[in-house]
């Protein structure tokens, strides 16, 4: 991921699967222009055009072509979940949202809200931020301390950017525990080798022929 | 970095040994080993050690710090202070983790000394987490930490460094986030 990483506030990273698929977010948008044909495109009326005025849901990739200045085709709201409400929950304590229903991609999500000249950006970007330190203590102990628990309600509470560093917590435990228990100085089978099954299915043809 | 890897780091530190056989001076890249002597102690790196007591071929010495009084003593300073203290060995839990491994014999009360190592390293361990999240809380953009040793920083890094990367995405969308999406749009 680092290794391809692009400035974020742009809003373009090729090379990020988890770039690309945040987005994918809709966010609300109301078109300026009437657009002729595109009417399929709210399913809430038969009628084949795009008047003045209608509101829909447009992913962020499209959006922010639509939306090229303040007379841009379309106009962007602030979607639901980071706006005011939402924001003073995280506020609250961020520690027992469940962000992954909020948008499984929230951070990336929002920072590339900044793409759009919005008036609460700023309020935004800086939620974000508090809600990432408010939540970094919570993620760092679950993922350094308890190895033999349950961990999957906590894990469902987390955003897939979260989810990632606690993976990462998880990892570094777990390579410490195994070498104080003396697993890590066992010669093992690489699991490539376990994992590939080719050779078993060639054995299992030669068996079946015979 | 793996574990194992530094406990490699930690295998070229020194121990004392007594070894049971005699033979002259081992000619290494990385130094001279030797002479041994029968019944005299002589330093070896600690893989050599760990080799020859596997062997029978030689009685491990304690390291000076592998005592209960010492061990008791740095961990009642390391609870009392805020900071980190510094610790005898900055290999300290791979070398007691070795010794205590395949020399159970030769250290007095081996038992109660794992026990206080795990202890200490407990406590730095949830110290570290500690400064961590104040770190990250801080929005600092760096910090200094004394006498942390290498298996410590080992366990948090890429934990660590993951999350600090993630808060600077976050941070470099709020300072600079509004001006460069306009400069795309130009």
């Amino acid at each position: 991921m680092a290794a391809y990483s692009v400035d974020l506030s742009t809003g373009n990273n090729y090379f990020d699967l988890n770039d690309i698929l945040a987005s994918q977010e809709k966010i609300p948008c109301i078109f300026n222009i009437a657009v002729e044909g595109l009417g399929y495109l709210d399913q809430s009326t038969p009628d084949p055009d795009i008047g003045v005025g209608t509101k829909l849901e447009l992913p962020l990739w499209l959006a922010k072509y639509l939306h090229r200045d303040a007379r841009g085709i379309v106009s962007v709201e602030t979607p639901k979940t980071y706006r005011e409400g939402y924001r003073q929950i995280l506020a609250a304590d961020p520690s027992v949202v469940d962000l992954h229903r909020l948008g499984p991609h929230f951070y990336l999500g929002g920072g590339k809200l900044a793409l759009f000249n919005l008036p609460d950006i700023q309020d935004v970007l800086k939620t974000l931020l508090q809600t990432f330190q408010g939540r970094f203590r919570r993620i760092m102990d679950g993922s350094q301390n308890a190895l033999h628990t349950d961990l999957t309600n906590q894990i469902n509470m987390l955003d897939e950017s979260e989810r990632r560093l606690f993976a990462a917590g998880q990892r570094g435990l777990l390579e410490f525990q195994s070498w104080e228990s003396r697993e890590s100085e066992k010669l093992s089978t690489s699991s490539v080798v376990l994992n590939q099954r080719k050779r078993k299915w060639v054995g299992a043809c030669r068996d079946s022929g015979d | 970095m793996d574990p194992s890897e530094v406990e490699f780091l930690a295998e070229k530190e020194h121990v004392k040994i007594v070894p049971n056989f005699t033979q002259d001076t081992i000619y290494l890249i990385s130094g001279d080993i030797g002479p041994f002597v029968a019944g005299l102690p002589v330093c070896v790196p600690l893989w050599l050690a760990v080799n020859l007591k596997q062997r029978q071929k030689c009685r491990v010495v304690p390291p000076d710090w592998m005592t209960l009084e010492v061990l008791q003593e740095k961990k009642q300073a390391e609870m009392d202070s805020r900071f980190f203290t510094e610790m005898p060995s900055p290999f300290y839990i791979e070398i007691t983790q070795l010794l205590l491994q395949c020399a159970t014999d030769d250290i007095p009360r081996a038992d109660e000394i794992r026990t206080l190592i795990k202890d200490i390293w407990d406590l730095r361990i949830a110290k570290l987490r500690s400064s961590v999240d104040v770190f990250i809380k801080s929005e600092e953009s760096h910090a200094k930490l004394n006498f942390l040793t290498l298996m410590e920083i080992n366990t948090v890094r890429e934990f660590l460094t993951k999350g600090l990367d993630h808060m600077h995405q976050l941070k470099s969308n709020l300072n600079g986030g509004g001006m460069a999406s306009n400069s795309q749009f130009l």
